[in-house]
């Protein structure tokens, strides 16, 4: 349905996107996933005609966007990154404002605000100004805008950024709901790996403007499937500790967390013992000790040498 | 355009504290520089000679027959402190068949106040020579009554507009500080387009069927009728309340103001197109206001500039072009046929800005 050919952006010398290539089929739901900068924003603004790509291009069912922007526009619904709703108006004004653009009148209008408003639960709200909403609500009244023409494709951009765990709750299931039960097709782009790994069927990993990889999350994953991660938890952080695990030739990858040290080590390498051993020598104090499968963090981590939240 | 031009009065209503502020403004400078009621009269102090003594009163009353000026009396000390000390710009020293004028600096006014002096006082010698040659006590009231009651009377009329006076304190105050004032209004208005492009609902109706100049000519829209509202409102408090001579036709004067305001809306594009933020556009607004309003006579009338290269700059400033017309048609009695070429430099203007100011805003986009 959409597919985008080698899709490159420059500003001035700056490479924001670099020959991407992606697609996604009808009632798909695919997700973007890559830390801040990687130039997420920027495709997503040439898939939907807002900005004109420095080469490449973009295909609707085979028709080039970049020539006839009108052919996506039509049924295509944008949640930007940014929350792009009036805020002096009421979030029943706002509604109001954009589906009369799309030509909605009268009744029609009317139900469709009322309906669209259900959807992101703000029915009781309609007649609040928007700033008096909470990050959760203005992020919601965001999504419902984009919803208002029934368009048969969304794009969201980081349309969890900044909120409380409920209401960000509350729009992953909506999302969820939108393109399960109303069989929208949907990209999602987000730098949580949680909310890609639990809404998408499919996972595009950007960094630099590259996509680095692809597939599902298991087909992900699997990139590390013969490794195993071990997540040390140390009552303090130890320098040497770290040194000295850096040092081991087995142990493929040191990075100091939080609590203490995650290490990724070829599976069954049966390395505890060693690492026991070491700490004990230093005069470690280990607090807990977990072996986990990789997670898609893991697997960016693994591909890039940095985090996903950095 | 529509709703595009519908969004913004909306949008109005909710935050309408900006346009009442500036409005108010309008009002208080206008007052301030141009006065709400007619001039008050100068007071002169004014020290009788001793030589006048019996006769002060008669003088007094005399020399209070002045349209501008009211003569009180004050000693002789006083009135050089107060003149020293910069309290009173000027006194006045009567004597017998002469005056003395006391004076710390230059005034505009001292010239009208010595003309008038003069006249009187050459009248005044005049009667007392031949009064005394002729040895008549009733010849001064015989003189009088001939001056009040004249056989002959000569009046003068002209058949041009020529002698009628080409500037006006308080029109200028009126039309300057209006104008002035009114680009910010629409300016302010203008800046919803920067606003909407920072929030990225600009953005959103693009993607929706609204077409691009729909968009833009919904904002121009609104901010070309906010400003036209602003000055005529304050143009019409003027006239009526505080009885500004803003001269017979309206209309004219409303058709000027239609054309000043298209011309600001378009400068208002320039400018949006010219700034690459909120913020760089409301450093830019101020400035662009301000020096407009300078060069184009707005603050002081352009005659008394006489600085080639400020002139020559001031024929591609709106401001120049309004107040030109506005003055003709108030003072000079003409109508909007007249200052045709006033209206039409302001409309070309105005194309050409909004030529640039969209070019540069969609070469960005
Ligand atoms: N209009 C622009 N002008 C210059 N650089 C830009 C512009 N938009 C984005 N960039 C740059 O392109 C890169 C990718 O940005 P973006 O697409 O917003 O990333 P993301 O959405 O993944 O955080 C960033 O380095 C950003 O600074
Ligand atoms: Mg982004």
């Amino acid at each position: 349905m959409l597919e985008t050919t080698e899709l490159k952006k420059t500003f001035k010398n700056k490479v924001a996107v670099d020959n991407v290539n992606l697609y996604l089929e009808k009632g798909e739901s695919v997700g973007l996933l890559g830390p801040n900068g990687a130039g997420k924003s920027t495709t997503i603004s040439m898939i939907s005609s807002l900005i004109k790509p420095t080469s490449g291009e973009v295909l609707w069912h085979g028709k080039s966007v970049v020539k006839n922007p009108n052919i996506i526009r039509d049924v295509l619904g944008v949640v930007p990154q940014e929350i792009a709703i009036y805020e002096e108006l009421t979030a029943y004004e706002n509604l109001q404002f954009f589906g009369r653009i799309y030509g909605l009148k009268g009744k029609a209008l009317e139900q469709k605000i009322d309906e669209t408003l259900k959807i992101v639960g703000l029915e009781d709200r309609k007649k609040d100004l928007v700033k008096t909403f909470s990050g959760g609500m203005k992020r919601r009244i965001n999504i419902a805008v984009a919803l208002l023409h029934e368009p048969e494709f969304i794009i969201m951009d980081e349309p969890t950024v900044g909120i409380d765990p409920q209401s960000r709750n509350y729009i992953l299931e909506m999302v969820r709901k939108l393109n399960e039960e109303k069989g929208m097709t949907v990209l999602y782009t987000s730098h949580y790996m949680e909310e890609v790994e639990r809404l998408c069927d499919r996972i595009y990993i950007m960094d630099h403007g590259k996509i680095i990889a692809t597939g599902t999350k298991e087909e992900l994953t699997s990139i590390l499937s013969s490794e195993e991660k071990i997540v040390i938890e140390l009552d303090r952080p130890y320098p040497n500790f770290v040194e000295k695990l850096e040092q081991n030739e087995k142990i493929l990858q040191v990075s100091v967390s939080e609590k203490g040290i995650d290490l990724i080590v070829p599976k069954n390498s049966q390395l505890l013992g060693e690492i026991f051993h070491i700490a004990e020598k230093l005069d470690v104090q280990i607090v807990h000790v977990n072996v986990q499968v990789p997670t898609l963090e893991d697997v960016f981590l693994h591909l890039t040498g940095r985090n996903l939240r950095d | 355009m529509k709703n595009i031009f519908l969004l913004q009065w909306k949008r109005f209503r909710r935050e309408p504290v900006l346009f009442f502020s500036i409005f108010g403004l309008t009002v208080l400078f206008v007052g301030l520089f141009g006065g709400f009621s007619q001039v008050d009269k100068v007071e002169v102090p004014t020290y009788f000679d001793p030589s006048v003594e019996g006769e002060k009163d008669v003088w007094l009353e005399r020399l209070n027959e002045a349209d501008t000026f009211e003569f009180i009396e004050k000693n002789q000390d006083s009135i050089i402190k107060d003149v020293a000390l910069g309290y009173v710009n000027y006194g006045l020293e009567v004597s017998d068949d002469n005056y003395t004028l006391i004076v710390a600096a230059e005034h505009q006014e001292l010239v009208l106040l010595d003309q008038f002096l003069k006249q009187m006082f050459t009248e005044e010698v005049r009667i007392n020579t031949i009064a005394s040659q002729i040895d008549n006590t009733e010849f001064r009231n015989d003189v009088l009554t001939a001056l009040n009651e004249p056989p002959l009377t000569v009046e003068k009329t002209t058949m041009n507009n020529e002698s009628r006076p080409s500037y006006d304190a308080r029109l200028q105050a009126l039309f300057g500080m209006t104008l002035f004032f009114a680009i910010y209004t629409v300016f302010y208005s203008l800046m919803n387009v920067a606003r909407e492009k920072r929030t990225g609902t600009w953005n959103r109706i693009i993607l929706s069927p609204v077409k691009k100049w729909q968009m833009y000519f919904g904002n121009m829209a609104y901010a070309f009728i906010i400003g036209f509202v602003q000055i005529s409102l304050i143009f019409l408090l003027f006239k009526y309340m505080f009885n500004f001579p803003l001269g017979d036709s309206m209309i004219d004067i409303l058709i000027t103001v239609l054309c000043y305001c298209f011309a600001i809306v378009a400068l208002g594009m320039l400018v949006l197109g010219l700034s690459k933020t909120v913020e760089h556009l409301s450093a830019l607004v101020p400035i662009v206001a301000v020096s407009f309003a300078m060069l184009g006579g707005a603050f002081w009338p352009l005659e008394i500039v006489s600085n080639n290269i400020l002139l020559m700059i001031s024929k591609v400033i709106p401001v120049t072009y309004g107040m030109e017309a506005l003055t003709n048609i108030a003072l000079g009695g003409q109508n909007f046929i007249d200052v045709s070429s006033s209206l039409a430099l302001l409309i070309l203007l105005g194309v050409l800005f909004m030529g640039i100011g969209i070019n540069l805003m969609e070469r960005r986009a």
